[in-house]
């Protein structure tokens, strides 16, 4: 049975495509009218040629929380549905995400010198006294060009009225990239009549962007440095996006182990022919696990000294250690502020409203209205820690606001937006409704180094579970191909 | 951006190419031993116990099962997850040997990799039929020689290439010496007539390396012991052949940096290899022989794991 977009159903709530009439959104013409020339049968080959071109292509992810030693490796979820975005649309989000991720390096820079937003009591100094990210060893330290967080991964969402918000901005060591350029090379494998009626804005010079920004990051005086990616190691969750990035840029992938600091606070690592200077590290590992000597000195992952070799100049870590002060859920309801401050121009994206549990009126408001909040711990990702006011248990929120009352600081609340959705295959065959709704999220990644870049797109992650809003693929989430479109004609 | 090969990247790709040909060899030698045994008389107690032998894992087999019959010892050397020279397991390490380096290498090497996985881990169930298992081991045979292909024609011919290349051979030259030594035991009971299964014994060991049409092209006369000896130790054009292997090794290690020590290992092991009058060995001496050159091979292992993959810090 062929999909009728007239049955199809998001009652409420934003579709990307599908508009409540269910005539299909400006530019998602085409693409509906393909999917729903397509016959029952013909809708699962695709679904499972885009599983087959998936597991032949190795894309997977590691699972932990299995019983597995090291965790499992699983294939990645993948829809076979695109997301579509117009490009004048587009070009003005990424204009707000550069502008944004400018003010957010402006604050840490900020924050490891003269601290004057705390001075001036925009930002309570507070917070920053008592922030787990906040590095001591980084005052002082001068990187290239003043940035500190290079590559900066972004959620986006959309709300029932189809507003656009910043849920968040991961600072610190964001993923998902790879999966953005997989996504679209599955897609072109699976859906190749698809390109020939859209203009497709392409994402694939992300790696030569990311490469070009690395390199605008070496210590003077040296034409091609030697870039390397440090991983924690074959058992990452993100161990598949390491190696590919590393591939496409022409650099190595290393682990701490491969990697000394000299006596002369250079950094080296070690090759067949001996050992080799290197210049600039893309670190995906977390500050903490980044010098033993430093940080943790439990930590078999890292490189002892790096930490003296990077304060010395003589090699670049991006992003920088320190960073992840800016990526604090409280933090992040600064960011408007931020803008002003810093830029002097209003912010062109728009948080989520926000509440900080730490200021007495917004804490009372939190307390007595739990059922409806989300409520967020300041330090945590992947969507861990997290309390979904509306679909908890009593005790659950009880439990919260305990935690609440104990450790303030520690949460902020924001109201449950009704993410925005997009058609998924997800019916079974043969029932009329294979195409349903479910809720998506964007993560677009923001390129910082001598130059700003923004993806054409990003990564957009879909919740596969009916009704569920987590959309963290180590939370049962899957994604789409994400198109940046010029509308045809 | 210049490239450098990392000590641990250059070790994982020199088990990836000995896993690759453990896997292929070991496929094949389970096929031939099962053809041999179909023209040798009844009853043939010995028939699957020398495979055990050949891959140097007695005390583990015979900790696991009773018996070395058939089911047991195909069992063992196709799909046990315990037994870490199985070819599913061989096969594993190579694909987590790929996956580790997989940024290092052309495109889709992992894909041919992680196909031969999925289709080893599907196919070579215990309990196969005769059929099935030639049919699989064959699968196995052709995914491996098809991701050699790939690589030869499309891998930058490197310093990474050299070191695939000489774990490659290594694994090459030690089996085909284990062949041999097994294959020279006899195989049947006292008391038999032994004259028309020796050439059997022998044109099996032939067709294990795939070498059959090669020493009738090569030598052209019967087979025989002294011959199919000196044709698999010593023969320079049979890819098989040890002294082929030795040849290969030596250039792979002369084009790496740092090489004097593993070059050093690799003339000594070639000039035992060529040491001895083939002819004049009883079974016993063959045997002893065999075993030396074993050792030798391991000592090179130990010259290239030395000097490349456990570089002194600094």
């Amino acid at each position: 049975m062929p999909v009728n977009w007239q049955q199809y159903e998001a009652a409420g709530l934003w579709d990307e495509l599908v508009a409540p009439s269910g005539r299909a959104r400006p530019g998602a013409g085409p693409l509906l009218r393909v999917l729903s020339r397509l016959t029952d049968e013909e809708l699962s080959e695709r679904a499972a040629a885009a599983e087959l071109a998936i597991r032949t292509m190795g894309i997977t992810f590691t699972v932990y929380d299995t019983g597995e030693p090291g965790g499992i490796d699983r294939e990645w979820p993948f829809d076979i549905v695109p997301r579509l975005i117009r490009k004048r649309e587009w070009d003005a989000i990424a204009q707000g995400l550069a502008q944004r991720v400018r003010a957010l390096n402006a604050f840490i820079d900020d924050i490891y010198h003269h601290q004057r937003i705390l001075r001036d009591g925009v930002v309570p100094a507070a917070y920053i006294e008592k922030s787990r990210e906040f590095r001591p060893r980084c005052v002082g330290i001068d990187p290239p060009h003043g940035v500190w967080s290079h590559v900066c991964g972004t959620d986006l969402v959309r709300d029932r009225d189809g507003a656009l918000y910043v849920l968040e901005d991961n600072l610190r060591v964001p993923s998902g990239v790879s999966y953005m350029l997989e996504n679209r090379a599955v897609m072109k494998r699976v859906f190749p009549e698809l390109f020939k009626d859209y203009i497709i804005h392409p994402v694939d010079d992300y790696p030569q962007r990311l490469a070009a920004c690395l390199r605008s990051l070496a210590p003077e005086g040296n034409d091609s440095p030697q870039i390397v990616v440090l991983t924690p190691g074959i058992y990452n969750s993100a161990y598949f996006e390491h190696a590919y990035l590393a591939q496409a840029m022409g650099a190595e992938v290393v682990e701490g182990a491969d990697l000394r600091v000299g006596a002369d606070d250079c950094v080296y690592m070690k090759t067949i022919a001996g050992r080799v200077r290197v210049d600039v590290i893309y670190r995906r590992i977390d500050d903490l696990f980044l010098d033993p000597k430093a940080f943790r000195p439990d930590s078999v992952l890292g490189v002892p000294g790096l930490l003296r070799a990077w304060q010395a100049g003589n090699v670049a870590l991006a992003n920088a250690p320190g960073c992840g002060v800016a990526d604090d859920k409280v933090i992040y309801t600064y960011v408007p502020d931020m803008v002003r401050y810093y830029l002097g121009e209003e912010p062109l994206l728009a948080n989520v409203p926000s509440y900080r549990c730490v200021e007495k009126a917004d804490r009372d408001y939190v307390l007595d209205n739990l059922d409806k909040l989300v409520v967020k711990p300041a330090n945590e990702s992947g969507g861990y820690g997290m309390l979904i006011g509306p679909q908890a248990s009593k005790r659950q929120r009880n439990a919260f606001a305990r935690a609440v009352r104990a450790n303030p600081r520690k949460y902020m609340a924001q109201p449950m937006l009704s993410l925005s959705t997009a058609p998924t295959l997800a019916g079974a065959p043969g029932s009329p409704d294979r195409m349903q709704p479910r809720h998506l999220d964007l993560r677009p990644f923001i390129l910082s180094g001598a130059e700003t870049h923004v993806t054409m797109g990003g990564l957009t992650r879909v919740a596969m579970k009916k009704g569920s809003t987590v959309v963290n693929s180590s939370q049962g989430g899957g994604s789409k191909d994400t198109w940046i479109v010029d509308l045809p004609g | 951006m210049k490239h450098s090969l990392l000590s641990r990247v250059a070790e994982r790709i020199y088990w990836l190419g000995r896993y690759m040909e453990r896997a292929d060899n070991t496929a094949r030698l389970i096929n031939v031993n099962t053809n041999m045994l179909m023209d040798l008389p009844t009853p043939r107690p010995l028939g699957w116990r020398p495979l055990i032998d050949i891959t140097g894992s007695e005390a583990l087999f015979d900790s696991l099962y009773k018996e070395a019959n058939e089911r047991n010892v195909c069992r063992f050397l196709t799909s046990d997850a315990r037994h870490p020279s199985a070819i599913t397991c061989a096969i594993s390490a190579a694909r987590e040997n790929a996956r580790t380096v997989r940024e290092t290498m052309p495109g889709p090497t992992f894909e041919y990799v992680n196909d031969l996985h999925l289709f080893a881990r599907s196919e070579l169930r215990p309990n196969l039929s005769r059929g099935k298992r030639g049919a699989a081991l064959e699968g196995i045979n052709s995914r491996v020689q098809r991701l050699e292909g790939f690589l030869s024609q499309n891998m930058m011919h490197d310093a990474q290439w050299q070191l695939l290349r000489l774990g490659n051979r290594i694994e090459r030259a030690d089996m085909t010496t284990r062949i041999i030594d097994v294959r020279s035991a006899d195989l049947l009971p006292p008391g038999h007539d032994l004259a028309p299964f020796q050439e059997i014994q022998w044109r099996s060991v032939l067709g294990s390396l795939n070498a059959r049409q090669s020493y009738q092209a090569a030598i052209g006369a019967p087979i025989s012991r002294s011959l199919v000896l000196e044709f698999l130790l010593r023969e320079p054009g049979l890819p098989r052949s040890c002294a082929y292997c030795l040849t290969a090794m030596r250039r792979h290690i002369r084009s790496l940096p740092r090489h004097e020590a593993p070059l050093r290992a690799c003339d000594r092991t070639a000039a035992f290899f060529a040491s001895v009058d083939l002819g004049a060995l009883d079974r016993e001496s063959l045997h002893r022989f065999l075993d030396e050159c074993q050792m030798r091979l391991g000592q090179l292992h130990e010259a290239v794991t030395e000097t490349w993959f456990r570089v002194a810090s600094g």
